[in-house]
């Protein structure tokens, strides 16, 4: 039998070919709106899984370091490590600051930590040139997206940095690059006054500030050991808030990037939606061309099942055609955009599943135009 | 019905809306078509050549009366069957004023695909719709699309489409209306050789007078009913 879908599009077929392409970007720009929910979740958790530890304490009644506003003793550290089952501790302080570079000030989120400590958050695979941060003062370790690089000269504070390595793919959950140095320069940067502030605050018989200050301390524990039963532990002893790395995680993912997931959600149900109706309105317009040739099938007797079919079919190769420009578009493009996108292929057979629907949806319209098509109005009576 | 009888039409009504909107086409016609007749159906414009033709070819469904195709009784103040399309594509070709291709199959598809949808194999298809391009003169147009051919060369096409399911009935709607008087008369030749060799009723609508001597017989629509008469002798052609 002759396959009426495949001779209609032989007959159109760049003109096929570039609706499909045109519907196929709608669909890259679904795949790539996922691919950026996809990219939060991940930029959310590099910090959390470079740290590798177990518990995260942080001041009482917060969702710190990240979630809410943190300040704890840095002296904790100490303190901490005669808990039973806890091994090694480390204070961090997390603070976002503008670099400034020849263009335009670049935003970055700043990890503060101890060199000579035992817990590095700097993990090596992602150092790409350089080495990591070794010396207590004026170094700085900077990802790659920040736009400098190795001995590169950046004034910050009362002091200049000297760019000792550079890494990749490491940012902030806001999606932000993340720069590293001394958990001295952090506290300086973050705790330290300026010279006529604390003129101003003698004058005002307020005390100095005390620098000693960090935003969290993370714990790792001995193998064996409950991972809450210590946090319990910490929690009553020391009366801080402790979250376990998965509870870092959810907080990460659900408080601080739930209004962002949902809008992306939003932003992407829309775009399929239209991607359905612009589908269903080309096919309704391919089918309105056709009339006349449906209405002389019809009058020389082929059965509406033939021409269901071939619309039908048509539709669907629409539909699988445009998945795939869309599969490419996106993959020629993501890399372009500023934060990370996440291109995964089970959200790609997702929108695959919903493409298909959509066009079988969309074909109806079609359909039900074929079907009221009157044969005689193939010859004008 | 007779075996020489291929449309037999009784008290055939037709009318359009209702109230004081009823147009009143078709008020009771009675003719009868045999095998092998070229009958050609003649009337004024909008006196409803084409209604009486749609009606017997199943496309328009009459306000009464019966009709036979074949050996079959199609309509007896209600269609007979819900396929109506399945007795046009087994019993009926037709034939247009524009040949009426599907632009987007080439000549051999166009002309299989009543065929094969009708169960013919594609082999057994293509092998008869090549007798019927050699004898129509375009057996060398197989693969062409009708973009590429002439308007005569579709016509002809157009005619072995109607021909390729071995029709009992021929219903032709002014085949030869956008034809010049040559051409036209080659078409009218084709359908009476049709006609004669296949065994086929051909029913042709015409408002070219030249045309008739080649009939067998003329339907005219007079006073919304169909009469039967010879061909007049004193029409001829250049």
């Amino acid at each position: 039998m002759i396959n009426l879908a495949q001779k209609d599009i032989a007959h159109t077929f760049g003109k096929f070919i570039v609706t499909a392409m045109g519907v196929g970007m709608l669909l890259g720009i679904v795949l790539i709106m996922i691919g950026v929910y996809r990219g939060m979740i991940v930029d959310a958790e590099v910090l959390l899984d470079d740290l590798n530890v177990d518990l995260w304490v942080v001041q009482e009644n917060t969702l710190g370091p990240f979630a809410e506003a943190s300040r704890i003793h840095e002296d904790l550290k100490n303190t901490l490590r005669v808990i039973d089952g806890v091994d090694k501790t480390a204070a961090l302080t997390f603070q976002n600051i503008q670099l400034p570079s020849k263009f335009k000030q670049v935003r970055v989120v700043a990890v503060g930590f101890d060199p000579f400590g035992t817990i590095n958050p700097i993990n090596p695979e992602r150092i790409v040139a350089g080495r990591g941060v070794i010396r207590s003062h004026y170094e700085m370790v900077v990802s790659d997206k920040v736009g400098f690089k190795l001995k590169d000269k950046i004034p910050l504070g009362r002091n200049i940095y000297t760019v000792v390595g550079v890494t990749h793919g490491t940012v902030s959950s806001g999606g932000d690059p993340l720069v590293y140095i001394s958990l001295k320069d952090a506290q300086e940067l973050q705790f330290l006054y300026s010279n006529s502030r604390i003129r101003n605050d003698r004058a005002r018989g307020l005390s100095g500030g005390d620098s000693h200050m960090v935003n969290s301390i993370v714990v790792t524990l001995h193998k064996g050991y409950s991972i809450d039963k210590v946090a319990d532990d910490i929690k009553r002893w020391k009366h801080k808030s402790v979250y376990t790395r998965e509870e870092q995680k959810t907080i990460l993912t659900k408080n601080l990037i739930e209004r962002a997931s949902k809008q992306i959600g939003l932003f992407t149900a829309i775009l399929v939606v239209v991607s359905t109706i612009i589908i269903a309105l080309i096919i309704y317009t391919m089918t309105l061309e056709k009339m006349k040739e449906i209405s002389i099938m019809k009058l020389i007797g082929i059965p509406n099942s033939i021409i269901i079919k071939m619309i039908v079919q048509e539709t669907l190769l629409l539909g699988f055609l445009a998945f795939i420009f869309g599969n490419m578009f996106s993959h020629l493009i993501y890399t372009k955009f500023p934060k990370r996108v996440v291109l995964e292929i089970p959200d790609a057979w997702m929108l695959f599943l919903v493409v298909i629907i959509a066009s079988i949806l969309s074909s109806f319209i079609g359909v039900k135009k074929a079907i009221s098509a009157d044969p005689a109005a193939a010859i004008g009576g | 019905m007779s075996s020489k009888q291929s449309i037999k039409v009784e008290n055939l009504v037709k009318h359009f809306g209702s109230g004081d909107n009823l147009v009143r086409v078709i008020e009771g016609a009675d003719f009868q078509v045999d095998k092998g007749e070229l009958v050609a159906l003649i009337a004024p414009s909008g006196a409803g050549k084409t209604t009486l033709l749609m009606m017997i070819g199943c496309v328009e469904e009459p306000t009464s009366g019966r009709i036979w195709l074949g050996d079959d009784k199609v309509y007896d103040n209600k269609w007979l069957t819900r396929e109506t399309r399945k007795i046009r594509r087994e019993k009926i070709g037709f034939i247009f004023q524009a040949h009426y291709l599907i632009p987007f199959l080439n000549v051999i598809e166009n002309v299989t695909l009543v065929p094969q949808t009708n169960g013919v194999s594609k082999k057994d298809s293509e092998a008869k719709a090549k007798e019927l391009l050699e004898y129509f003169d375009i057996g060398n147009k197989a693969r062409a699309m009708p973009s590429e051919l002439s308007g005569g060369q579709n016509q002809r096409v157009a005619i072995a489409r109607a021909l390729a399911n071995s029709p009992e009935i021929i219903l032709a709607d002014e085949p030869t209306a956008a034809l010049d008087l040559a051409r036209s008369v080659d078409v009218v030749k084709m359908l009476k050789k049709i006609a004669i060799e296949q065994d086929v009723a051909v029913i042709m609508v015409t408002h070219d007078e030249a045309m008739l001597p080649l009939c067998d017989r003329i339907l005219k629509i007079e006073n919304k009913k169909v009469v039967s008469s010879d061909v007049p002798k004193d029409i001829h052609i250049l």
